[in-house]
C-alpha cells in the first residue's frame, strides 16, 4: 500500500505549527509536527543576573507568562532553600501569587474556548453560528486579567513575584476592586458559559448532569456528544503533574492508578525536523493539562468522563473549561481570606546568594512548566526550561508516539485530525522557546 | 456592511512571544477599534484571509502591524522566508506600525544573536538599511509588550486621517514624551531620596537601590495605567525600561550607582544639578516618611 503524506500549516493558535499527515489506506497513521523557530531564551539567559529570570522569561510567552514568572521566582527559591536559606513564604504573599496564577488560567482557558475550540468545532461539523465569539472571550480575558493587574501591576509580562514573595502591599480598597472584578467574571461564567449557577454547576459528580450544563458550554458539550468526540483522540491514557496547586498535586496516573513523581526522571531530547525537543518520564510520553490535572487529583466529575470516554477529545476539552467553574471559586475565596497585615516579602532585597541550583514547577493553563537555574557567581550559568507544550506535543520516538500524534493517529480526516490537535491547547511559542 | 471603504489591516508575526497580540485583545474597546478597519489577517482573531493567502502574497493591505523581531534569512513559515512576506506587504502598505520593543528595536530576542536580529527600521537606536525605503510610513510603538491604548491611538488617528506627532525614532510623542515616572504614586519619596530598601512595601521610591527606571525610560506606563487598572512601580515593581531601545539591559532589580548616587540620572538632568538636587533634599528629615502609610495590626 502507498502512503501519502499531506504538509498542512497550521494558524491561529498561539503561533503557528506544520504538521505532516501519513495516511495508510485513508486513515492518518503517522503525524509529524514541525515547529519552526527557536529564540533562544535558555541562551540568552546565560550570564544575566540571577534575578533577571524574572523579567527575560515571561516573555517565552505572551499567553502564559505569569507562569513562567513563579516557575522562575520558584526556581530561585529553590536553589536558596538548596544553599541553606530558609523561606518561609507568608500565607499572603502565597495567596497572591495562587489569585494571580489562577486568574492566567481563566484567561487561557476562556480564550481557548470561544476563540479556538467553539468556533473551530462548529466549522469541522458544518455548524456554523453567526456569534463573534471573540467578543466573549475578550470581555471574560480582560476582566479577569484586571482582577490580576491589582496585585501584579500588568497583565502581561508583569515581574511582581520575587524571592521571598511578592512586590506589591494591596490595601482593602485594592482587594476589593479584585473582589468585584472576580465577582463580575463569575456572573458571566454563569450566565453565559455555563447557564447556571457555579455552586450548582460544582455539585455535579457524574456524567449523567451533563444536560443540566446550558449556555455555551452545554451547545460545545452537545455538538461533541453528537459528533462522537467521546471516541475520538484517545491517547496513552497516561498522566501527569509536577506543580503543586489546588488543582492538583503532583503525582501521576496510569489508567487510574496514582503514584508519586520523581523529577529527575524527566528527560528532554532532540528531535529531527522539529526545534522542539520532546519530554519524557523513564523513557515513556505522558500528557499534561487539565485533562492530567483532574484525573491525577481525581476530580470526581472527571473521573466519571473517564471512565465513560477515557482520554478522548471531550475529556479533554471537559476538563479544561471545568477547571474555570474551579478557579473562579477558588480565588474568590483566596482574596475573601487575605491576611494584609502579613508582610508581602520576607527577603530584604540586598539578600542575594551567589551560588545555588534550583528547580522550580508550576501549573500552567496547559499543564506542568519546569525551570532549573544554576547560579555561579550571581551570574546564570545553565537554564533548563521544559514547557507543557512540549510534553504533549512532541514528535514520536521509535518506542511509542507523541501523545498528540497517537491522539491524532487513526482518524480519517485532517479536519478530524486539527481539531484534535487543537484541543491541547497548541502553543508554538512555549514549545520552541 | 460593506467593508470596500475600510482600510485593510494586516497583523503580522516574526520573531515573537505574541504578547503584544495578547496585550491587545486586553483592550476594553477592541471591537469598536477594529470596527474602523478591514482585518484582513491576524494572529488569533478571525480574519479574511488564511496565512497561506498571506504568504502567497495575494493579501490586500493599508495598515501594517508587525510584531516580533526582525531576522533577513532563517526564520521561515512554509518555506517562505518571514523577512521577504514582511518587505513584500510593507511596500504595499500605506502605514506601518512596529508594536513591541522587538519589532521595534531588537528587543529581547536580539540578544539570541545581536547580528543578525533586529528590528524592523531600527537596531536599537542605529537604523537598518530598511529604513530609507520604510520610514515615511512608520509609527514605532515599543514596549514588552506595547499598552493596548497605545495602539488604538495610532490606528484611530489613522482612520481619521490625522497626522500623528512622532519623535526622531518614530515614537508618537503624545504617548512617550512622558517618562514612566510620570504619574507614579511613589513621587514624593523620589523628590526626598527615600527608597523603598526592600521590595513588597507601597512606601519608598525604587529608583534609588532596587532597579526603576522610569526617570528615564520614556512610556506613559503611570499616566494610561496597565489594563486600566495599575503599574509595574505603582505595584512595586522596578520599571525595565522595555521601552528603550537599549533593552534589555543588565540586573534589572538593582540600582546601578556611583559612590551611591545612581548611574544613570532623570532624563534631560545633569549630573551635577542632580547631586545638588539630592544633597538639599536628603538634608531634610521629613517625619511622616520614615513611617509606614497605614499599619493593620496595630
Ligand atoms: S518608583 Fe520609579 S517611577 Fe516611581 S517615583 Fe520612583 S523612580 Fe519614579
Ligand atoms: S513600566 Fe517600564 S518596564 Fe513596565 S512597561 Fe512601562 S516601560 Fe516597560
Amino acid at each position: 500500500m502507498t502512503n501519502v503524506t499531506v504538509k498542512k500549516l497550521i494558524e491561529k493558535i498561539e503561533g503557528e505549527a506544520e504538521l505532516d499527515f501519513t495516511f495508510n489506506q485513508g486513515e492518518i497513521e503517522d503525524v509529524k509536527i514541525n515547529f519552526g523557530f527557536y529564540r533562544g531564551i535558555e541562551e540568552i539567559l546565560r550570564g544575566h543576573d540571577a534575578w533577571d529570570a524574572l523579567v527575560i522569561t515571561p516573555r517565552v510567552c505572551g499567553i502564559c507568562n505569569h507562569a513562567h514568572l513563579l516557575a522562575a521566582v520558584r526556581a530561585i527559591e529553590n536553589g536558596y532553600e538548596n544553599a541553606g536559606l530558609k523561606i518561609n513564604l507568608t500565607s499572603k504573599a502565597k495567596a497572591i501569587r495562587e489569585f494571580t496564577l489562577s486568574c492566567e488560567l481563566i484567561q487561557n482557558h476562556i480564550k481557548w474556548l470561544y476563540m479556538t475550540i467553539l468556533p473551530q468545532l462548529e466549522k469541522f461539523v458544518g455548524a456554523v453560528s453567526e456569534e463573534n465569539y471573540a467578543i466573549k472571550a475578550t470581555y471574560l480575558a480582560s476582566t479577569i486579567t484586571k482582577a490580576l493587574a491589582v496585585f501584579s501591576g500588568q497583565w502581561p509580562h508583569a515581574s511582581y513575584a520575587i524571592p521571598g514573595g511578592v512586590t506589591c502591599d494591596p490595601t482593602h480598597l485594592d482587594v476589593m476592586q479584585a473582589q468585584s472584578l472576580v465577582d463580575e467574571s463569575i456572573k458571566f461564567f454563569e450566565e453565559v458559559v455555563i447557564g447556571l449557577s457555579i455552586d450548582d454547576y460544582l455539585a455535579m459528580e457524574s456524567v449523567s448532569c451533563f444536560s443540566q450544563i446550558h449556555g455555551d458550554f452545554g451547545k460545545l458539550l452537545r455538538l461533541m456528544l453528537v459528533n462522537d468526540m467521546g471516541d475520538k483522540g484517545y491517547s496513552h491514557d497516561r498522566f501527569i503533574v509536577f506543580g503543586d496547586s489546588i488543582l492538583a498535586k503532583p503525582g501521576r496516573s496510569i489508567i487510574t492508578n496514582v503514584t508519586n513523581v520523581d523529577i529527575s526522571c524527566v528527560q528532554e531530547n532532540e528531535q529531527k525536523g522539529t526545534v522542539s525537543k520532546a519530554v519524557t518520564y523513564r523513557d515513556k510520553f505522558y500528557e499534561v493539562g487539565p485533562l492530567a490535572r483532574g484525573m491525577v487529583a481525581k476530580t470526581p466529575i472527571v473521573r466519571s468522563l473517564h471512565k465513560r470516554f477515557k482520554d478522548s477529545v471531550l475529556s479533554r476539552v471537559f476538563a479544561r473549561i471545568h477547571e474555570v467553574a474551579l478557579l473562579l471559586d477558588y480565588s474568590k475565596g483566596l482574596l475573601n481570606k487575605l491576611q494584609l497585615d502579613e508582610p508581602s516579602c520576607v527577603l530584604n532585597a540586598d539578600v542575594r546568594l551567589n551560588d545555588f541550583d534550583g528547580v522550580g514547577t508550576v501549573e500552567a493553563a496547559r499543564g506542568s512548566l519546569i525551570h532549573k537555574t544554576t547560579v555561579r557567581d550571581g551570574v546564570i550559568t545553565n537554564y533548563d526550561i521544559i514547557t507543557p507544550t512540549q510534553w504533549n506535543l512532541g514528535n514520536s520516538t521509535k518506542a511509542e508516539q507523541g501523545i498528540a500524534i497517537e491522539a491524532m493517529t487513526g482518524s480519517l480526516s485532517i479536519e478530524e485530525a486539527t481539531f484534535i490537535f487543537r484541543t491541547f491547547d497548541v502553543c508554538s511559542v512555549c514549545t520552541t522557546q | 456592511m460593506t467593508c470596500q471603504n475600510k482600510p485593510k489591516l494586516l497583523w503580522l508575526q516574526s520573531i515573537t512571544c505574541n504578547g503584544n497580540t495578547h496585550s491587545f485583545l486586553n483592550h476594553p474597546e477592541l471591537f469598536f477599534i477594529l470596527s474602523h478597519f478591514e482585518v484582513v489577517h491576524h494572529p488569533v482573531l478571525d480574519s479574511s484571509y488564511s496565512m497561506e493567502d498571506v504568504i502567497g502574497g495575494i493579501v490586500p493591505c493599508d495598515v501594517l502591524i508587525i510584531e516580533g523581531s526582525f531576522q533577513e534569512e532563517g526564520f521561515l513559515k512554509s518555506g517562505v522566508e518571514v523577512s521577504s512576506i514582511i518587505k513584500h506587504y510593507a511596500n504595499k502598505a500605506k502605514h506601518i506600525i512596529s508594536v513591541g520593543t522587538c519589532a521595534t528595536f531588537g528587543g529581547i530576542f536580539k540578544q539570541k544573536n545581536p547580528e543578525a536580529i533586529s528590528g524592523f527600521c531600527f537596531n536599537g537606536e542605529e537604523k537598518t538599511e530598511r529604513y530609507s525605503t520604510h520610514a515615511s510610513k512608520l509609527i514605532s510603538l515599543p514596549g514588552c509588550p506595547m499598552h493596548p491604548r497605545w495602539l488604538s491611538y495610532v490606528l484611530l488617528m489613522i482612520s481619521g486621517k490625522k497626522d500623528i506627532p512622532i519623535d526622531n525614532l518614530h515614537r508618537p510623542v503624545e504617548l512617550y514624551g512622558y517618562t514612566v515616572h510620570t504619574g507614579c504614586t511613589r513621587n514624593e519619596y523620589f523628590e526626598w531620596k527615600i527608597d523603598t530598601k526592600t521590595f513588597g512595601l507601597k512606601e519608598g521610591c525604587l529608583f534609588y537601590e532596587t532597579g526603576c527606571r522610569g526617570p528615564y525610560t520614556r512610556g506613559s506606563c503611570n499616566k494610561i495605567l496597565w489594563n486600566d487598572i495599575n503599574s509595574k512601580t505603582r505595584a512595586g515593581t522596578p520599571c525595565f525600561g522595555c521601552t528603550e531601545p537599549n533593552y534589555p539591559q543588565e540586573s534589572f532589580f538593582r540600582t546601578k550607582t556611583n559612590m551611591g548616587i545612581p548611574d544613570k540620572v532623570p532624563l534631560g538632568v545633569s549630573k551635577r544639578a542632580y547631586l545638588t538636587l539630592t544633597g538639599v533634599a536628603k538634608s531634610f528629615t521629613i517625619q511622616r516618611f520614615t513611617e509606614r502609610l497605614m499599619e493593620y495590626d496595630k
